[in-house]
């Protein structure tokens, strides 16, 4: 327990949150981006801390958030098969589609499982030889090597009845995205330390300088998020725009270069369509060629007729950092985590899960006009 | 399935030419690919683990604090799909059994 205390120390916290706001000379815009660290932010309240200072916008970094419907339609396809072993990450269970969720399948009859990691699918398919064993893919850079490995074996052991639905999304190219928008408000960004475990930062430095904003490798800890505030506010005073690194203790430049050469073998970047966003060119992953054996896409015949969203859902607007999530009309009213219109209610790392689950936020605000 | 659970390495061994372990992690002990960073680890020592792979060496004190800070947010769901697929596998073993 020690150890997190001086962490969870609210003394030091309070004192850092002071001289941030000393620091700055105005009120600058920041978006963390992953889920993690939008939780940590909410749950301890680090954006009252921060006063005028800093604005925190919550970015998309929630892989089961960002997970196009359409996607979860050819999921729920698949799980409904009678040849069909399906199996997921267990926090894609809830995701609505646009007519149930696989839970819902699972109930009617479908097989659906829920593994820990993804050599857990290959070996049910090894132990299941009569039926198809397809593994939902999802994720960012966090789960790819694990999902890369898993394919990489499957052929290396020659699994025939193995196969994976792949969503893979990656980080910078929606951070590219953001900035070129011309609705954006972000000023600087601090990017998900354990992505950052996989992937090292080299891929952030160009967007640095040709955004001119400070990209500051941060933890989900609250005082590792406070730090990084305080270096991003500082860059953004001296006018200096640069990688910095606080998550030192887990993160180098170059990440876990075996993980990323695999990666790199197994897939290619590929255009992804990002739930609630739309489509960001070469924002994902696809299985290379020499891997199309393995490509439940390819395997099956599978429905692709492109769906709509709940109109009701403002998901895209909240993504985009455009609207706090109880700004949503449907907000802690016909969206809860029991029943929610958009995957940020349902995923624990959603924004909308966040501001409901702490209970600072019940009700919707009405939205100012802008 | 973004923030990785730190665990100690507790055992080493091959699976068909791909580096495996057995990783604790605070009690719940199960199987982790260990390829990514095999040269670097060995029994004893804490690695940060996603989803099944262990991608980065850590030391025992950022694994304790880490850990703890998972817990307290909450951030633990894996280690239920962990022992979902272990009460699976327990089942289906004992099914076998069964004539
Ligand atoms: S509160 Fe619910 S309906 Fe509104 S944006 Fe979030 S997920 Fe969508």
């Amino acid at each position: 327990m020690k150890f997190l205390d001086e962490y969870r120390d609210g003394a030091i916290a309070r004192a850092l949150a002071a001289q941030i706001r000393r620091t700055a000379t105005r009120r600058w815009v920041l978006m963390e981006v992953c889920g993690g660290q939008t939780h940590t932010i909410v749950k301890q309240g680090l954006d009252e801390l921060l006063g005028d200072a800093v604005e925190m916008i919550h970015g998309p970094g929630c892989p089961v958030c960002v997970t196009p419907l359409e996607q979860i339609d050819k999921a729920l396809e698949l799980a409904s098969r009678p040849d069909v072993i399906f199996t997921s990450f267990g926090d894609m269970l809830r995701v609505p589609g646009s007519e149930c969720d696989l839970l819902q399948v699972r109930a009617r009859g479908g097989t659906v499982r829920i593994v820990y990691s993804p050599l857990d699918a290959l070996d049910l398919a090894v132990r299941n030889p009569g039926r198809q064993v397809v593994f939902f893919a999802v994720g960012f850079e966090t789960t790819a090597p694990a999902n890369a490995m898993a394919v990489w074996r499957a052929r290396e052991l020659g699994i025939p009845n193995f196969s994976v639905l792949v969503s893979h999304v990656t980080v910078p190219p929606a951070m590219v995205a953001l900035l070129s928008d011309p609705a954006n408000r972000v000023q600087g960004f601090l990017a998900a330390g354990h992505v950052c475990t996989v992937m090292g930062w080299t891929e952030y430095e160009p967007i640095a300088v040709g955004f001119k904003v400070p990209i500051i490798v941060t933890g989900f800890e609250p005082l590792d998020i406070l730090e990084g505030i305080h270096l991003a506010v500082r860059q953004l005073e001296e006018g200096r725009y640069e990688v910095e690194n606080q998550y030192a203790r887990a993160v180098t430049r170059e990440g876990t270069v075996p993980a990323r050469t695999l990666v790199e073998r197994v897939f290619q970047l590929a255009d992804r369509k990002w739930r609630g966003i739309g489509e960001i060119p070469a924002s994902g992953l696809a299985l290379r060629d020499e891997f199309a054996a393995f490509d439940a896409e390819r395997r099956f015949t599978l429905g692709t007729a492109s769906v709509a969203e709940p109109a009701e859902c403002r998901a895209g607007a909240v993504l985009r950092g455009q609207l706090k999530p109880h700004q949503c009309p449907a907000f802690g009213r016909s969206c809860t985590p029991e029943h929610p219109l958009g995957a940020p209610m349902v995923s624990s790392e959603g924004a909308c899960a966040a501001y409901y689950n702490y209970g600072r936020f019940r009700a919707p605000e009405p939205v100012e006009a802008t | 399935m973004c923030l990785g659970i730190p665990g100690r390495v507790v055992e080493v061994h091959d699976d068909r030419g791909l580096a495996m372990g057995v990783v604790d992690f605070g009690g719940v002990r199960r199987e982790v690919c260990l390829a990514y960073i095999a040269d670097e680890v060995q029994p004893g020592d804490y690695a940060l683990v996603h989803v099944g792979f262990a991608i980065s060496r850590i030391d025992e004190a950022e694994a304790r604090r880490t850990f703890e800070a998972l817990r307290e947010m909450s951030q633990l769901d894996e280690l239920d799909w962990l022992r979902e697929v272990a009460a699976r596998e327990l089942a289906e073993l004992q099914e076998r059994a069964t004539p």
